[in-house]
């Protein structure tokens, strides 16, 4: 068999493909960039009807979190934890599983790390990693038993995350109300863990103060290139990325569907595992009640703001971790509430996940562009 | 938007205004780009005056279905005009190309299965008043319909229950129901049999000598010679020219499909059949939903092509899924040169040497929105040369794509390109590209050239018979009868989830032989299908 020769008509199509991916690319980024300027517009405008004064409050919000060292530290930590449970959700995401069960792992992770940390007496490098393997560990337990119950016995993994999630915190706020609660404490919280169990705050290795920030911010950022790893480079990750574009393919070739679910399920939990053990590590220090707070589920919008690319859901998760940050910040210097940056994430996220916008914007731009040399072509 | 002023007397604007005599339809220097970049339809001038049956036939991608979906509203031209009934017209929906006349009979039939054929055929224009359906009226106005176009039908039948035949001449109806003046058929043989091939024809000459303008997409040059006035081709987007079907010969529109000389006839020596690769024996199946297969007895032997007709949906899909390990038989043994692959799972039966080309490439031929690269690599994307421990190397991935892309010629600018916006013929190399480099003991091709233009048709020949030289098993699933003729050593067919037939020699056998068996008119008898096959019991002992 012969290959044909190129025709004009393919080296045009050649041509054409290639622009047209250069300038989806150019109108994705372009669109994301629009989109949070459209967000802060509208919060001007909210601000404005508000009797408010939005410039003082942009101020505020947009400089605020890098004003001074220990604020930049907080956006760091908040970074860390929520791009750790962004990458948690992301890889079932990959599998096209919903998995809503941050929450439940994140907590479990807390717990073993906490658990470990504080009794286990353990020498100085093993009583940091042996903790986070212990949360990991957790984690990724709490993430089988709904991968499991999906792909063994069919249970929708919507309902068996969110059931799961009930029950771990109800267990951990028992936990930490009594048989975990520091003696002799009025205030609800567990013994702190040992000193050689804590993440070391980088305020020690930069010599500023940066609050609570500590390694994790690179064990973060390990993660996320391991992930990326994992879903580009490993045959287990294509798994995954066969699983999640067309099962029916994915269970033709060759793959077994249900592990490779259970294994995006194990792998998401483990890493969320790992955001408790740095909460508990590394920001708190001890066990707190609802330690994780919103992050959990805020981890999954900062997965679809990513659409799942681990390298992608980093940037995310700064990014809204700093608008976080900036709306705290915004709240104490000026009469505007964190309500008007809970509107503005709102607005991002709507914009950003509804695809249809971007799609809409090529196909009117690939339309104009074409019109004109077309018909020169007709003639 | 409703125009519908198409009187005679209007003159056609544009380049068209200069013609003698009226035009049904017509397109005016049309040019059709979507949105990701393809474009589809380049230029293109077409003019069909009423009463005419005009093929319209060419490659996959060449923009023919476009073509007709223009004509039927679906899609709206990136310029150029769209003329009916003598005026350029802006079609916005198939609302309005209904309105003024124009009906199309798709190749996915949509109609509402529960629903009866009177039913299914007023659909959207019930006859009754206030709201309400008369029902007898439905079912006189279908049997009227029917009785004066020669479409022969049960109005009272569920559509569900009906013969795919049936199904498609309600479609038909529906449209003369409407009152369309145009009718646009898209592949309307590809699911029928010879007989029902006939019947149609007949009927749509009865309706082109009543006026009816009549559109017939096709990829068989056979069927285009026999039914059109006329045949315009079309290739990479562009009309190529519009000959008198009399005038042009199947070789001769092929030629002027692809540019270059070519037929299908694939130069085909003896088979050399050697040992029974395929070993089939009391195979049964229960099928939840669709078609249950019962007593299931043959062999397969390396160096032969075994086809299997039938009318669709009499079991061959079941057969293909359980060969290929995505169903698992109820009873019955299988052997696939040595192996038991009865109790396996689908990545056994593929380490057993199976490999199988889906009858439903867009279910789960191909990730549509994943890398060609990707797709290529499904059933070996964890071993060498592609990963090595645990590792998968995307450099190998993108290499072994690009030698595939070579060697099947699959035209694409670049492996990284999503297999979604290939054309069917290219999707369909793709995929018997990485089924026979695996270098398959046994190859299980379903309905390989569906859909898929005649290059590519006769590349998929030229490689299923080179397979087979290689010393391949190759089971030929197919509904298209003169693609089994032209390929197969010997021929099963399957009726009802049943062998009926069995043809040991394929030289001298016609399509309408075979379409008896197909219908349940004729059947060879239990020791003729059994005849030559080793015990049919159970299997030697492991």
């Amino acid at each position: 068999m012969t290959t044909a020769p190129t025709t004009r008509v393919e080296r045009e199509d050649r041509r054409e493909y290639r622009a047209t991916r250069r300038r989806d690319l150019a109108v994705d980024l372009s669109m994301t960039l629009a989109t949070i300027l459209a967000a802060l517009a509208i919060g001007f405008l909210v601000m404005l009807l508000t009797g408010n004064d939005p410039v003082q409050a942009y101020e505020a919000m947009l400089t605020g979190p890098l004003d001074r060292s220990f604020r930049v530290g907080r956006w760091l930590e908040d970074a860390t934890t929520l791009t750790l449970l962004g990458l948690s959700v992301a890889i079932p995401f990959r599998a096209r599983q919903i998995s809503l069960g941050a929450e439940s792992q994140v907590y479990a992770g807390a717990l073993a790390a906490a658990t470990v940390a504080i009794f286990l007496p353990l020498p100085p490098v093993a009583a940091v990693v042996v903790p986070m393997v212990a949360a990991a560990t957790a984690g990724a337990g709490m993430g089988f038993v709904p991968g499991a119950m999906k792909a063994r016995l069919g249970a929708n993994e919507i309902v068996a995350t969110l059931m799961l999630n009930a029950i771990v915190v109800r267990v951990y706020d028992y936990l930490v109300n009594g048989p975990l609660k520091e003696p002799g404490s009025s205030a609800v919280h567990s013994k702190s863990i040992q000193q050689d169990s804590v993440l070391t705050p980088l305020t020690e290795w930069f010599g500023i103060p940066l609050g609570r920030a500590n390694v994790g911010l690179f064990l973060m950022l390990l993660t996320a290139v391991a992930l990326w790893l994992l879903i580009t480079r490993t045959p287990l990750g294509y798994r995954i990325r066969m699983t999640g574009s067309n099962p029916d393919f994915a269970e033709y070739g060759g793959i077994r569907v249900p592990r490779a679910i259970e294994w995006s399920f194990v792998i998401g939990g483990a890493v969320a595992g790992l955001a408790g053990a740095h909460l508990v590590q590394g920001v708190y220090g001890r066990l707190e009640p609802g330690l994780a707070g919103s992050l959990a589920f805020e981890g999954i919008v900062v997965a679809l703001l990513a659409r799942n690319n681990p390298l992608v859901v980093v940037v995310a998760g700064l990014f809204y971790s700093y608008l976080r940050a900036g709306g705290d910040i915004m709240e104490q210097q000026t009469d505007v509430g964190t309500e008007i940056v809970v509107v503005i994430q709102a607005v991002i996220v709507l914009l950003v996940t509804a695809q249809a916008l971007p799609d809409l914007l090529k196909r009117r731009i690939a339309r104009r562009q074409r019109r004109q040399p077309i018909q020169g072509d007709a003639r | 938007m409703n125009e519908s002023g198409n009187g005679p007397g209007n003159r056609p604007r544009g380049e068209a205004a200069g013609v003698d005599g009226s035009v049904a339809v017509a397109a005016c220097a049309v040019t059709k780009t979507y949105a990701n970049g393809v474009r589809a339809v380049r230029g293109v001038d077409l003019e069909v005056p009423p009463g005419e049956i005009r093929a319209v036939v060419g490659e996959n991608g060449a923009g023919k279905s476009t073509l007709m979906k223009m004509f039927y509203g679906l899609e709206q031209p990136t310029s150029g005009e769209i003329i009916v009934g003598g005026r350029s017209r802006t079609l916005r929906g198939p609302a309005s190309a209904i309105a003024l006349g124009v009906g199309m009979v798709h190749q996915n039939l949509m109609l509402v299965p529960s629903f009866t054929v009177a039913q299914n055929v007023v659909l959207g224009v019930e006859p009754g008043r206030r709201g309400l359906v008369d029902a007898r009226a439905a079912v006189e106005t279908t049997a009227r319909l029917a009785a004066e176009s020669g479409l022969a039908v049960d109005p009272k039948a569920r559509v569900d229950e009906v013969s795919v035949g049936m199904r498609q001449r309600t479609e038909i109806l529906k449209a003369l129901h409407r009152k369309a003046r145009v009718l646009i058929l898209d592949e309307p043989t590809a699911v029928l049999t010879p007989q029902e091939t006939e019947d149609l024809f007949a009927a749509v000459r009865r309706l082109r000598d009543g006026g009816m303008t009549v559109l017939f997409i096709s990829h068989k040059l056979r069927e285009v010679r026999e039914i059109s006035d006329k045949v315009s081709v079309m290739r990479a987007g562009s009309l190529v020219g519009t000959v008198a079907t009399a005038d042009a010969t199947e070789r001769s529109l092929a030629a002027m499909m692809v540019g270059r000389d070519l037929s299908l006839d694939v130069g085909r020596t003896p088979a050399r059949p050697t040992e029974v690769t395929l070993r089939v024996r009391d195979l049964a199946y229960e099928a939840a939903t669709g078609q249950s297969l019962s007593e299931i007895a043959f062999d397969v032997a390396a160096g032969e092509v075994v086809g299997v007709a039938g009318i669709e949906g009499n079991g061959q899909s079941e057969l293909a899924e359980i060969l290929a390990g995505l169903r698992r038989p109820t009873v019955g043994s299988i052997r696939v040169g040595g192996t038991d692959t009865a109790g396996l799972d689908v990545a056994g039966h593929r380490r057993a040497g199976i490999g199988y080309v889906p009858e439903d490439r867009l279910h789960n031929g191909a990730a549509l929105d994943e890398s060609i690269a990707d797709n290529l690599v499904v059933d070996r994307h964890d071993r060498p040369p592609l990963a090595r421990r645990g590792v998968l190397h995307p450099r190998a991935v993108r290499a072994h794509a690009e030698r595939l892309i070579d060697e099947y010629a699959i035209r694409t600018p670049d492996p990284s390109v999503p297999v979604r916006s290939l054309s069917g013929g290219n999707m369909q190399k793709v995929i018997v590209a990485r089924e026979l480099s695996a270098g398959p003991r046994l190859l299980i091709a379903s309905q390989v050239t569906r859909g898929v233009d005649i290059g590519a048709m006769r590349f998929m020949y030229e490689r299923l018979v080179a397979a087979r030289d290689a010393g391949a098993a190759v089971l030929l699933i197919s509904a298209d009868l003169t693609e089994l003729l032209a390929l197969s050593d010997r021929l099963l067919v399957l009726k009802d989830g049943r062998l009926v037939g069995r043809f040991d020699d394929t030289a001298a056998l016609t399509e309408k032989h075979v379409g008896l068996y197909m219908l349940g008119v004729e059947h060879h008898d239990r020791e003729q299908l059994v005849a030559g096959l080793d015990d049919a019991g159970e299997a030697p002992a492991a």
